[in-house]
């Protein structure tokens, strides 16, 4: 113990849904998510305070567990902090255990586990005011005398007790308790022992007065986990949210479309011609426009899910789906790290840690990538729009549908045989989740919590997407012709002459088989990097100037592609390479940053690499199948 | 996996599962068997304690100390209970 430093180090353990991460937010004054959807607190995350005697104290928020005995890569952490097992992580000096003074039974089993750790704990009896109003009698000394450390009442949400729990931390500690149960034998023995002192104790310091009327989320429940009215209000739930995405969110995009084109108009006409005028114009603001666009579609995905979760929705969605998940192996925990997916895949590959079962979670990563994301969004637009010029926009978003449903419907397959296929776990494990009791979000979480992601997206574009913009420019733009000769005069032409000219012609058999031409297949490789610049790639290579409005370099685009010849006169742009490329972009895992997190999440480069290179095989062969099958028919 | 199952009633009342328990009623837990005992301990289905069952299913509903839970019919079979 390190009582000589001058700054402490304090743990936060408890159940999920015990209120840790709101009493975290509460002492430290850090802003982070909050929500209730068992676990949903993942990375470790740390804050300071001071002690009303002064005194520095730096918190870290441990992820929420249910037992030190760790059956999940979150309780593997929380295990290894306060065993001091854990590398670049002093061992804590004190421990603060937040217990749900509603359900204290359950919540005291793990204040018991670290208590027989054997250093200083003071118990946090958090949500005093939800147990009285259960009629549940609590009596704090009779607590702390049984247990033998301190225990202080708190109200996390409404900052009541923050001082008293404060001021329980002064130096010198709390002693260690000795335990008043019995803490040898086994491990199933310790765990009945620990129980029956358990009940025993809550007997006298927590007794419960159950008369079994309905509360209001009971009646909720009746309601939205009805196989029938559950089941329709689910399906209404999922269909608002994608329908409001993407009508809701052409607003704000056509505003960043149009700020954008204003911009480079001002730039090129503001600033002296040359390299760096076109650099700035055509790489930089015509490359980062077409990324920033997809910002509010983000936004609101994100808005939506944080909503579900923080209402307490998730959970119920998630149980509803459990039997769908059962047909292919999976269970309701899998549904949230997929939908998130539809999202982004990096938020749904780290939100997988909650699920228990290692296999399942593996499978969850491993067909995460086939939910198509939001940056796959552009792509589908502009081929979509090409291949229905004519058609409605009803008729435009049933095969937007029908491209979501190919994705999911692969994956679920993907699963079933995955299922097959990987080792058994080694103690299975069934589903069991924990219902948490609807609530309001809270706004300001909300906020800051959406606030976090659309600058997480930002970042991402300003770093690996600005990037790759800026070498698309060089490789389109170098070498550069001499003067005077044809290709000086001709764009086409010198393009066909720069370095992406060449790369495009010695990839271009590789991709002829699947339909594409030089510029196609250039496209689809620097795709891998981020399918976002697929669009801005197909406009360079296509010519299309960035100094028109958005609209009307739409509308050239559109045209350019459609009159795209072979070199003998045929279109290249049939029905049937458009659909092979659409089911190239459903497949394709074109996202380094995904790999780089299953690599992190599965502890494997081999399972990371194994699922790029098999989701891009598989890609290939699919596009091929289907621009071979399609070439019949659309002659 | 079986959409429809058969209803089994239990053998008497002082021996069923959580799973056979009729819906609606208080019991009290009177036993665990079966892999997944540790973890049904530690989310409060212990010995002694209350449950109240709320709805049958294949995730079926059931509060033990105030605590909303579903849980799968697998774990649920390996709850005996008793009434209350």
């Amino acid at each position: 113990m390190s009582t000589g430093s001058p700054q402490l180090l304090v743990a936060l353990v408890g159940n999920p849904n015990a209120g840790k991460t709101t009493l975290f937010n509460a002492l430290t004054g850090e802003n982070q998510k909050v929500g209730n959807y068992s676990g949903v607190t993942v990375t470790r995350k740390s804050g300071s305070f001071r002690t009303p005697h002064g005194k520095k104290v730096e918190l870290i928020d441990l992820p929420g567990c249910y037992s030190l005995e760790p059956q999940s890569p979150d309780e593997q952490v929380t295990h290894d902090v306060l065993c001091g097992e854990q590398a670049e992580q002093a061992r804590p000096d004190l421990t603060i255990c937040v217990v749900d003074a509603s359900a204290l039974e359950r919540h005291l089993h793990i204040a018991l586990e670290v208590i027989e750790l054997g250093h200083p704990v003071v118990l946090a009896l958090n949500m005093v005011d939800l147990a009285e109003a259960r009629g549940i009698h609590l009596d704090p000394t009779i607590l702390s005398e049984e247990l033998g450390v301190p225990v202080v009442p708190i109200q996390a949400n409404k900052n009541k007790g923050l001082i008293e729990l404060k001021q329980a931390l002064a130096t010198p500690f709390p002693q260690p308790a000795s335990p008043k149960w019995k803490t040898q034998g086994s491990s199933d023995d310790r765990q009945q022992q620990r129980s029956a002192f358990i009940s025993e104790i809550c007997n006298e310091a927590a007794r419960r007065e159950d008369d079994g009327t309905l509360t209001l989320t009971d009646k909720l429940d009746g309601f939205l986990l009805n196989p029938l009215s559950g089941w329709i209000t689910l399906v209404a739930v999922m269909l608002g949210v994608f329908w409001t995405i993407f009508s809701l969110s052409s607003y704000p995009m056509d505003f960043i479309e149009g700020t954008f084109a204003d911009l480079g108009d001002w730039i090129a006409h503001t600033m002296p011609e040359g390299d760096f005028n076109d650099l700035v114009v055509e790489g930089i603001v015509g490359g980062l426009s077409g990324t920033l666009v997809f910002l509010p579609q983000i936004v609101l995905l994100f808005l939506f899910i944080a909503l579900m979760e923080a209402s307490g929705y998730m959970a119920r969605a998630a149980i509803l789906m459990d039997r769908l998940m059962n047909l292919v192996g999976l269970s309701g925990k899998s549904f949230l790290p997929l939908l998130s997916s539809h999202a982004c895949a990096i938020p749904g590959v780290m939100a997988a840690r909650t699920i228990d079962s290692a296999k399942e979670r593996l499978i969850t990563i491993l067909i995460a990538p086939w939910m198509s994301c939001s940056a796959r969004l552009p792509v589908y637009t502009l081929l979509i729009t090409m291949l229905l010029p004519q058609a409605s926009s009803f008729s435009q978003a049933l095969v937007m549908l029908a491209i979501y449903s190919t994705g999911i419907i692969t994956a679920l397959i993907a699963a079933r045989v995955l299922k097959g296929r990987l080792a058994e776990d080694a103690t299975p494990s069934h589903f069991m989740l924990e219902l948490p009791p609807y609530r309001l979000p809270q706004l300001g979480y909300l906020v800051r919590h959406i606030a976090d992601r659309a600058w997480a997206f930002l970042k991402r574009a300003g770093g690996i997407i600005l990037a790759l913009c800026i070498i698309l420019w060089a490789l389109e733009t170098y070498p550069k012709p001499a003067e005077g000769s044809a290709a000086a005069e001709d764009n086409s032409l010198a393009l066909e002459q720069s370095y992406m000219g060449q790369i495009g012609h010695a990839i271009e058999p590789v991709f002829k088989p699947l339909g594409y031409d030089w510029r196609t297949s250039t496209a689809v490789v620097m795709s891998f990097a981020a399918r976002e610049v697929f669009k801005s790639s197909l406009q360079v290579t296509y010519n299309v100037s960035d100094e028109l409005e958005e609209d009307q370099a739409d509308m050239l685009l559109h045209e350019k592609l459609a009159e795209a010849t072979w070199p003998d006169g045929s279109k290249i742009y049939t029905p049937a390479t458009l659909l092979s490329l659409l089911v190239f972009f459903i497949y394709a895992l074109q996202c380094l940053p995904t790999t780089a997190v299953v690599a992190r999440e599965t502890n494997s480069y081999k399972w990371a690499i194994g699922q790029l290179v098999g989701m891009s095989a598989f890609a290939y062969v699919a596009a091929l199948v289907v621009f071979q099958v399609g070439s019949i028919f659309f002659k | 996996m079986k959409f429809f199952r058969r209803k089994q009633e239990p053998e008497s009342c002082e021996n069923m599962t959580l799973s056979q328990a009729r819906p609606g009623c208080l019991f009290r837990v009177k036993a665990l068997q079966g892999t997944c005992c540790s973890r049904l301990r530690k989310m409060g289905f212990c010995e002694k304690m209350e449950v109240r069952k709320l709805s049958n299913g294949q995730n079926m509903l059931c509060t033990v100390c105030g605590t909303k839970l579903a849980l799968n019919r697998k774990l649920a079979d390996q709850v005996l209970v008793t009434p209350a």
